[in-house]
């Protein structure tokens, strides 16, 4: 009977899913083919409005922007998901450490955490990427570090209200060993809440992504990022509209996609 | 007075109340007595047309005086039911703490219940304000008016709200478990209390619980629920006496008695049965009466001694041993430059728990019973004092089997747990769980399911088999059943008393209900602001308390 629950379809949940699913799918495909080389380019074709050939129409080396957008979308997809899992990890290691002990480690890792968040997100990747110079990976670590003390917040609050629960207690007489408290008995625990944050975290990462290309900070040419195109497209805003739309529209249904989707799985794991 | 007729509530199509008719008259104690889920509070709410918005009145009306205030297919008239609430009745909620607002003086809440539904201001309302203070005995009324809820006790605040009940004189009060937060000996002094107001200003009440014992010292007719019908409806004595209804009889064998055990010790049965009959050749012989009367002296005094010699065997070998005890707690904020404080919530505890000896532990919240028991499990470090095992570590079965089994994990994998620990063999472990399952009462297809799909008794088993998986000698029990509704306790006490016998157990039985205690326990010890005051064979104890406090306890 509760098992019934769980499968129950919500609205958002189908509108979140289907969007999701047409960028990952159009992401994937990206990655191994595209209808139109992402790199060749061709005087001829320059800013070609949409048409059956180009669907959504060539920029300004008269390049394919929907082919572009497969490969941008994958680009985006994958330093998203890669910051999330980096971020994600490292903050259920501390938040789990510092929620389930306190005390002083608490006290520290706290405010190294405030340290980290008081500054603007965009400021701290650039200060990153003036370090260690730009790239796809600079790009990752740089939000990772960014996205941490987020992520550090939830975790620990999660474990600061269960650490207390009796089911704790019950395993700590039952003689099991701390970090099987922690990992095994309390984890399982705060997964629906995580996921959720993770889904949100992974469209913050998007949108972080984007404005770091976009200031030309992030992923560099000839690499095809959403961001980059949108920064790209901005100059021809009036001659060319639908390059500036074609990349900020894809950026726009797959945050939304993954938003619905997360309020989706929210709304179902209340229930 | 008030007439409910034929009255059915449903939420969004599952009935909570089914054709329920009553009616209550001035100076009238009415108690409705139920399990949760009965429909009890849901009647009350809806006489006072507090119901939620996804009820619907299916049935019936509910009319005051002459006015009808509710009717089923009419629209709700919230203006009349306003004109109603507060003022010609009112509601005494369960839960003090959360029914105050905390941001504001409780003197000033109640005072807004003047100037709501009267003309009186400042001043006055203030003098108002006191002397409904005083009626319900609030000593220093005026400290009490200046005080947030915080401040105040829960018996303080509990008066508070009946004082806010009281204010504008209604001629109805519904009491919905009005006692059922505070300590028995607070409890006590509500129930007086409530008791008076009624004398004094002969308005009706309508007293809602799930105790049964607390309805029949207080109401002047009870009325059952189950199921959302009123199964049995009469005078206390009524009710008591001679029940009508198959669930009332099971209420009333339900509730803690204080009846004499059965003997279940085979020297005790000697004992009886053999002074049954020298008591028989007695009186059947009358020529030799006296070497008849010498041979039951003797024989009763061989019994005497072999029970002794049995105690001694059976319980000879001490299992804990608790000497000098004090616990602290560590008091103030965690950080890294905040001090600490110590406080103090056990002193001086000083005793021993013999093989299979069920121990009881009664005291009110707070007196520091709790944090003997963890400190006994070794989850406080804080205490001074000795502390001996002489068996392996203890096992505990927990309070509220909503928290202490882990919801993201399985029956089975829960069962499994300690012994996983142990490092066990899969195949072992899943058959003594398996065993477990039974021996707790449940059958295999438990195993896979999810404690969020069981109910509080099944949760309460399923700790109960998870503390004795390890097969302990010694277990904690800290109010095992105090979270559960009447019948589903008599059944988990049964099953506590069956393990213990089969596997041969010792509790540690540590509960607020002095009557819950007595059904299980060998002796018995009672605690007070961190101190054991009392300490004696349960039959002892009972009929013969040294102290003042377990006096009342008892009373």
């Amino acid at each position: 009977m509760k098992r019934k629950h769980h499968l129950k379809l919500n609205k958002y949940l189908v509108a979140g899913g289907i969007m999701t699913a047409v960028m990952v799918i159009l992401a994937i495909v990206g990655t191994f083919w595209t209808p139109y080389s992402t790199t060749t380019m061709s005087a001829a074709e320059k800013f070609a409005a949409p048409s059956l050939h180009h669907i959504m129409g060539t920029d300004n080396f008269g390049r394919d922007i929907f082919s572009r957008v497969m490969k941008g979308l994958g680009t985006t997809m994958m330093v998203g998901t890669l910051v999330v899992v980096a971020a994600g990890a490292v903050g259920i290691l501390v938040g789990a450490l510092t929620g389930f002990f306190g005390g002083w480690i608490d006290e520290v890792m706290m405010r190294i955490n405030d340290a980290i968040n008081g500054f603007p997100s965009i400021l701290l990747s650039l200060v990153v990427i003036s370090v260690l110079g730009m790239g796809r990976q600079n790009v990752i670590l740089a939000l990772s570090i960014v996205f941490i003390p987020s992520f550090v917040r939830i975790v620990r609050s999660e474990y600061i209200r269960l650490r207390d629960m009796e089911f704790v207690n019950s395993a700590r007489i039952m003689g099991v060993s701390k970090m099987r408290i922690l990992f095994v008995h309390i984890l399982p625990n705060i997964l629906s809440v995580f996921s959720i944050s993770m889904m949100i975290g992974f469209n913050n990462a998007i949108l972080a992504e984007s404005g770091m290309s976009y200031l030309g900070i992030g992923v560099q040419p000839p690499d095809a990022s959403l961001g980059k195109m949108l920064s790209d497209a901005q100059g021809y805003m009036f001659t060319a509209p639908w390059y500036a739309l074609s990349a900020g529209v894809t950026i726009v249904v797959l945050v939304l996609g993954i938003s619905l989707l997360g309020e989706g799985i929210r709304r179902c794991s209340n229930d | 007075m008030i007439k409910i007729e034929d009255l059915s509530v449903s939420f969004q199509g599952r009935t909570a109340v089914e054709h329920v008719s009553f009616s209550i008259e001035p100076g009238e104690i009415i108690g409705i007595v139920g399990e949760s889920g009965s429909g009890k509070s849901v009647t009350a709410l809806t006489l006072m047309g507090l119901l939620a918005e996804q009820a619907s009145v299916d049935s019936g009306r509910v009319t005051f005086d002459d006015t009808v205030l509710l009717e089923a297919g009419r629209s709700i008239d919230k203006r009349l039911l306003q004109k109603f609430q507060g003022s010609r009745m009112s509601m005494v909620f369960q839960e003090p703490m959360t029914s105050l607002n905390p941001t504001m003086k409780v003197g000033k809440q109640v005072e807004e219940v003047l100037q709501l539904h009267t003309e009186l201001k400042g001043e006055e309302a203030r003098k108002k304000v006191l002397s409904i203070f005083d009626e319900v005995g609030l000593k220093n009324s005026d400290m009490v008016y200046e005080s947030y809820p915080h401040q105040l006790s829960g018996g303080m605040r509990q008066r508070v709200m009946i004082a806010m009940a009281l204010i504008l004189e209604p001629e109805l009060i519904i009491a919905d478990e009005p006692t059922t937060a505070l300590d028995v000996t607070i409890q006590a002094q509500i129930i007086a209390l409530l008791k008076e107001i009624n004398k004094r200003h002969h308005n009706a009440m309508l007293f809602i619980t799930h105790d049964l014992n607390l309805a029949k010292t207080l109401a002047s007719k009870i009325m059952v629920m189950h199921h959302g019908q009123i199964v049995e409806t009469g005078t206390p004595e009524e009710i008591f006496t001679n029940p009508q209804d198959d669930y009332t009889k099971m209420l009333i064998s339900a509730v803690p008695q204080r009846k004499k055990r059965t003997c279940n010790n085979a020297a005790q049965r000697n004992q009886k049965s053999s002074a049954a009959k020298g008591l028989k050749s007695f009186e059947e012989d009358e020529d030799n009466r006296k070497s008849i009367a010498e041979q039951i002296i003797e024989n009763l005094q061989n019994v005497e001694k072999e029970h002794q010699e049995q105690c001694v065997q059976n319980g000879s070998r001490e299992i804990l041993r608790v000497s000098d005890l004090d616990v602290f707690y560590k008091e103030g904020n965690n950080s890294l430059f905040g001090g600490k404080k110590k406080k103090q919530v056990v002193n001086g505890a000083d005793f021993s728990i013999y093989e299979g000896e069920v121990l009881g532990l009664v005291g009110e919240s707070g007196c520091g019973k709790t944090s003997l028991s963890r400190a006994i499990l070794g989850l406080n470090q804080n205490y001074s004092g000795q502390i001996q095992h002489f068996t392996e570590r203890p096992q505990m079965i927990f309070q509220d089997p909503y928290s202490s089994l882990n919801p993201a994990k399985t029956i089975g994998w829960l069962l499994e747990e300690p012994l996983r620990v142990q490092k066990v063999g899969k195949d072992d472990r899943k058959q003594a769980a398996m065993e477990m399952l039974a021996k707790i009462g449940l059958d295999e297809t438990y195993y896979r399911r999810k404690p969020s799909e069981l109910s509080g008794g099944q949760r309460q088993r399923i700790s109960i088999g998870q503390a004795l998986i390890t097969r302990p000698h010694f277990v904690i029990a800290d109010e095992p059943v105090s979270a559960l509704d009447v019948t589903i306790q008599a059944q988990i006490m049964d099953l506590m008393m069956n393990l213990k016998e089969e596997m041969g157990l010792s509790y540690l039985f540590i509960s607020h209900d002095i009557n819950i205690v007595y059904q299980i326990s060998d002796r018995i010890m009672v605690m007070k602001d961190g101190t054991i005051i009392e300490m004696g064979e349960t039959e002892e104890l009972f009929s013969n308390p040294r102290e003042e406090y377990t006096k009342i306890l008892l009373a």
